[in-house]
């Protein structure tokens, strides 16, 4: 088939998930099969005086009740796969089941196995455990004080990482015309996949091989690490990502409870099926954000902006979670500058243990805030100078001519042009005519705001020697198989791990164009350790720019053997012959042509290759990106606020972005719709809310807001294409355009509509009530 | 987070407002949900609750300590219990005022809860506290006519 | 202090199903553990994500709120009752060619809801179908290209209904004619 490139069509992977046919974790039923349930703490921070687990053994229904010290010595703790360096980077270790002491509300205690589901729920009842509360740190500020309370005796003032890159001269900063600070709180959100985490363990004493279906973005990196955390080869642990309901980085982690459903199912010797409870999820699975950002961008009154100084101060929680550490530090601190010219920049962050749920990356990972703090600045500098903060905009953004582009962090923007996407959403929202309206309607007392988000995120991680530089436990390559059969029938190994995106059809087009055969003839494998080759998983908007380029370049290979033996047989010299739509042709003699399916016959055969050629036709790469990739594009919302009530209403929401080749512009689309969804989740309706004793107070989707349908307006979503150099496909990566941009682009519309009173900033999400407050506290109130 | 409520005992003297709230017989009939109520040293009761808040419910056994006692005007409550659905710690300043119309009883409460009483609950705690004092001052209205009796 | 199982029957998708459980047991988990029909899922435990809505006698119905023994000789339909994966219904043909789902985890529940509201209201506008999904939730389309979907499947149904009254309307005749 040609041309499945950039055509919309429908998902391979949707009929059986249509017709309840998808296979998710909890819908997998092994004989004998055992439930697990794991007893949490109550207490955000407590000793363990005392486990009583004598009734809960009792219970006729109990196979087998574990406590930390059980475990103490069989199950190693679980590390952190980003150990960022030079920042004095402090990991305590986090056990599978806390030991002697809890460090947050949801921290594991002990594990029950039980033969029936609800009698495993029951159990949970029966175990009684003594604890002795301890004082906790909640928020992280407070939690860096002399004298607060420790999250770990031995590390001092709860500071888990000092981290520092780029440097501002102190004379830049006292020789500005204007300096504009601000400090914003990017708060803690949960990324809420409507399927929350599972496990599920099976031994087989034979093969001595222990199977772990996980609900895993990335199951490699959990075969890696678990293997060492349970102590057992990696060539005796399958990890298989079965479908999965969504991820959104919450299920990037390797998670203690993974390690402890793979122990009992070996030392049970009996599957152990574990399906986390959503009160669970809300303080057991890893939250997004959380970071304190207090910023400085200097320049001059004619806009001309000069540098940026930025400090974070961001909640890890009471453990380090797998990619913690790098998200307000590499993730953040090197894209503070967002699409903008300043020539000078400086980030210093602290990561600060507390007593709550470790957090990790969310969709964007630290790049949702970088641009958050500098779009919120830019606009507030805009206000201060006078300007429109689209001319102050288009005043420092970066050139389509310094690509590649050099920021002041050191980062190399790959391709841009970030007028182009700019200009095409004016036009979409008649910008000049918008902003008179809006002067028009002020003077009528209606409260509409504009906000713009012209931004730049990096995703794509490459390559390896950069991960490994700063401190990445992992390469950042990606690998893929093509494998033709006799047939002409092709199956296609990856080693991304979708669960949502739609890569089997994406893929599936690449494939499909490159071998010219219908996509109805090519299967996607994904998720499986033992089919597919080492490799990375799907985090980062990494899948199509480095798995999509590894699975094209494979593919490549394929069409050059075949090439080959299809000269061979038509005895022809190789650079004489074609190849398109399916069919290798010499050039020039019409009917001298060979079927793909007919090479892939003559290849598995091998009756008659050329000499020194080896069988079958089957290829694989290893890509290894050459640099990141950076998607950009700008976001216009447009709201109005009622000044009686706080409510905030729709106007329009305009996205124009530009995320290299499209492949699918149909699931393109879908990414950038849910990736804004989520964005302004968090902007308008989501909070994680702690008591000061480290209690969730958010704890239930009775209390947290997770938007509902009738929370959006409809999305306008189009995009540009500006191609990436650094892979053979152009793609640059849409998982989290949306996400990234959306959430200032929201926040700048509703302060722009609260200009008349001279608001600045609004604490997220802007629930009606304090957007009413601030009216009532604003000027001329 | 804190609770506060009072009522008016209207021609209750302080005194025998006092007597009752100190009586332990009028105190387990008055608690809601009390299923016990056991006196194991002076001042410091044991007792088993029934707590319903919303879609919490459960039965919650703890200790009350009455501490810095200053009849007939104050003394501290001191409550932790302990149930399925979490821990509660209270401590809750009781005072009483004498004024024309009867006695006023305040009661100001610092509560600390944990569990799925926190994640649950907390929203709806302090509209059910209220609820919860309403019927205990109003049983405690019950109780001073015994109590003027003996 | 073991309480008897109790034998449940119900007509699941058109075909007459049973097993014992216990009373306490819930819908959703007696659909999936006991019957097998592992298509609706379970996306939280206060009845707010609407992943698990089947129909129960016609009616959208979050199997989380209800017991099994409460749907004891009740007429239900799951996702796997809609239609195949050769026929598929109008709902998820629409949702295949709107991009109505990515993970397709809400999926089954989403569907399930609104051709409950099909049901009520054939012809809704994309605001009454915002409404109407206010007992789902979906984490990865912003909902947008699912409104799109139930758009075209109600357009779908209401001309499939219309030909059917054509039909019906032709026989009558014809069966007139013979009279």
């Amino acid at each position: 088939m040609a041309n499945a490139v950039g055509a919309p069509l429908k998902r391979k992977e949707d009929p059986r998930l249509l017709t309840g046919n998808g296979c998710f974790a909890d819908d997998i039923q092994l004989p004998g099969m055992l439930h697990a349930v794991i007893l949490r703490s109550p207490h955000a921070h407590a000793k363990i005086k005392k486990i009583n687990v004598e009734e809960a053994l009792k219970s006729p229904h109990v196979i087998a009740v574990y406590t930390g010290k059980d475990l103490e010595g069989k199950i190693g703790p679980v590390p952190s796969s980003w150990l960022v360096p030079d920042c004095n980077l402090k990991e305590a270790p986090q056990y599978p089941l806390a030991i002697d002491r809890v460090r947050y509300v949801g921290d594991g205690v002990a594990l029950i196995i039980a033969d029936d589901r609800y009698a495993a729920r029951d159990a949970l009842d029966l175990i009684d455990v003594e604890y002795e509360v301890l004082p906790a740190a909640v928020r992280q500020k407070e939690a860096m004080q002399k004298g607060a309370p420790l999250v770990h005796d031995d590390i001092e003032n709860n500071i888990a990482l000092h981290w520092k890159a780029g440097e501002v001269a102190e004379e830049i900063m006292e020789n500005a015309e204007v300096v504009v600070q601000e400090s914003f709180y990017v708060q803690r959100v949960f990324p809420s996949p409507i399927e929350t985490r599972a496990a599920i363990g099976q031994y087989n004493p034979g093969s001595e091989e222990l199977t772990l279906w996980c609900t895993s973005q990335n199951p490699h990196i959990h075969r890696m690490v678990l293997a060492g955390v349970l102590g057992i080869s990696e060539a005796k642990l399958r990890v298989i990502a079965p479908d999965m309901g969504g991820g959104f980085g919450g299920k990037i982690g390797v998670y203690p409870d993974e390690a402890l459903i793979g122990y009992a199912a070996r030392d049970l010797g009996r599957p152990v099926k574990w399906i986390e409870q959503r009160s669970e999820h809300f303080t057991s699975s890893n939250a997004g954000r959380d970071e304190v950002i207090d910023v400085e961008l200097a320049g001059n009154r004619d806009g001309t902006l000069t540098a940026i100084r930025v400090k974070n101060t961001a909640n890890l929680g009471a453990y380090l979670s797998t990619m913690g550490p790098g998200v307000s530090t590499i993730d953040f601190g090197l894209m503070i500058t967002g699409a903008y010219d300043i020539p000078h920049a400086s980030c210093e962050t602290f990561g600060v243990y507390t007593n709550t749920t470790p957090t990790d990356a969310y969709r964007g990972a630290g790049k949702p805030e970088a641009t958050y703090q500098i779009e919120r600045i830019i606009d507030l500098y805009a206000r201060e100078i006078g300007m429109d903060p689209l001319e102050l905009r288009k005043k420092n953004l970066v050139r389509k001519e310094a690509f590649p582009y050099t920021n002041a962090q050191g980062l190399v923007y790959d391709s841009g042009d970030y007028e182009k996407p700019l200009q095409k959403a004016l036009e979409i929202v008649n910008y000049e005519q918008l902003r008179q309206e809006q002067e028009k309607l002020r003077k009528q007392g209606k409260l509409i705001g504009i906000g713009l988000s012209t931004y730049v995120e990096l995703c794509g991680f490459g390559p390896s020697k950069v991960a490994g530089a700063i401190g990445f436990q992992g390469g950042v390559w990606e690998n893929s198989t093509v494998r033709v059969h006799p047939s002409g029938k092709v199956t296609v190994y990856s080693g991304t791990s979708p669960h949502g995106q739609g890569h089997a059809t994406t893929f599936g087009q690449i494939v499909a164009d490159k071998l010219g055969v219908p996509m109805e003839d090519i299967e996607l494998v994904f998720s499986d350790t033992k089919a597919i080759s080492m490799s990375w998983g799907t985090y980062g908007s990494r899948s199509t720019a480095v798995g999509g380029a590894a699975v094209a370049i494979a593919a490549d290979r394929v069409v050059e053997k075949a090439k080959k033996i299809a000269a061979h047989e038509l005895e022809a010299a190789v650079e004489d012959i074609t190849f398109e739509n399916g069919v290798f042709q010499v050039k020039g003699v019409p009917g001298q042509q060979r079927t793909f399916q007919e090479i892939a016959k003559s290849a598995n055969m091998a009756w008659n290759l050329p000499e020194g050629m080896e069988p079958s036709l089957e290829a694989q790469s290893f890509f290894d990106p050459e640099n990141f990739v950076y998607p950009f594009g700008t976001h216009i919302a447009i709201v109005e606020v009622d000044k009686e009530t706080g409510e905030i209403e729709w106007k329009r929401y305009v996205c124009v972005d530009d995320v290299g080749r499209v492949i699918n512009p149909l699931t393109a689309e879908g990414q950038v719709h849910g990736g804004v969804a989520q964005g302004v989740g968090q902007a308008l309706w989501e909070g994680a809310i702690y008591s000061k004793e480290g209690q969730l107070l958010s704890g239930t989707l009775m209390d947290y807001a997770l938007p509902k349908a009738r929370f959006f307006p409809h999305i306008e979503s189009s995009f540009t294409e500006t191609l990436s150099p650094v892979n053979p496909l152009g793609a640059k990566g849409v998982g989290e355009t949306g996400t990234t941009a959306s959430i200032p682009a929201v926040m700048n519309a509703v302060m722009d509509a609260l200009k008349p009173y001279g608001v600045k900033d609004i604490e997220m999400p802007l629930t009606p009530e304090k957007v009413w407050r601030a009216i009532q506290n604003g000027e001329g109130n | 987070m804190n609770i506060e409520s009072s009522h008016t005992f209207k021609g209750v003297s302080r005194e025998l407002l006092w007597k009752t709230l100190q009586n332990k017989e009028a105190l387990r009939r008055s608690l809601p949900g009390c299923q016990s109520f056991e006196e194991v040293e002076d001042n410091v009761f044991n007792a088993e609750l029934g707590i319903n808040i919303g879609p919490v419910k459960g039965a919650f056994t703890g200790v009350v300590r009455q501490v810095d006692i200053n009849e007939p005007e104050s003394y501290r409550l001191l409550l932790e219990g302990k149930g399925k659905p979490g821990e509660i710690d209270a401590d809750a300043q009781m005072s009483l005022e004498e004024t024309d119309e009867g006695t006023i009883l305040t009661c100001r409460a610092d509560v600390k809860v944990t569990g799925v009483l926190a994640a649950v609950g907390q929203r709806v705690m302090g509209g059910v506290a209220k609820v919860i004092l309403g019927q205990f001052f109003k049983d405690i209205q019950k109780e001073t006519k015994e109590m003027a009796k003996l | 202090m073991a309480i008897e199982n109790r034998k449940v029957t119900v007509t699941v998708n058109g075909q007459e199903r049973s097993a014992e459980v216990e009373p306490r047991k819930l819908l959703v988990h007696y659909l999936r553990d006991d019957l097998g029909l592992t298509g609706t899922h379970i996306g939280c435990d206060t009845s707010q994500c609407g992943a698990c809505t089947i129909t129960v006698n016609g009616d959208a119905v979050k199997s989380c709120t209800m017991l099994a023994v409460q749907a004891d000789g009740a007429e239900i339909m799951t996702v796997e009752g809609l239609g195949t994966r050769n026929e598929l219904h109008p709902m998820q043909q629409s949702f295949w060619e709107e991009h109505g789902l990515q993970c397709g985890y809400c999926t089954p529940g989403v569907m399930m809801a609104m051709i409950g509201l099909l049901k009520e209201n054939p012809n809704p506008s994309e605001e009454e179908i915002r409404e109407g999904m206010e007992g789902v939730i979906c984490r990865c389309t912003g909902y947008q290209f699912i409104v799109s979907a139930v758009q075209k499947a109600a357009k779908i149904m209401a001309e499939a209904n219309e030909k059917n009254d054509q039909k019906v309307a032709a026989s009558q005749l014809v069966g007139e004619g013979n009279l």
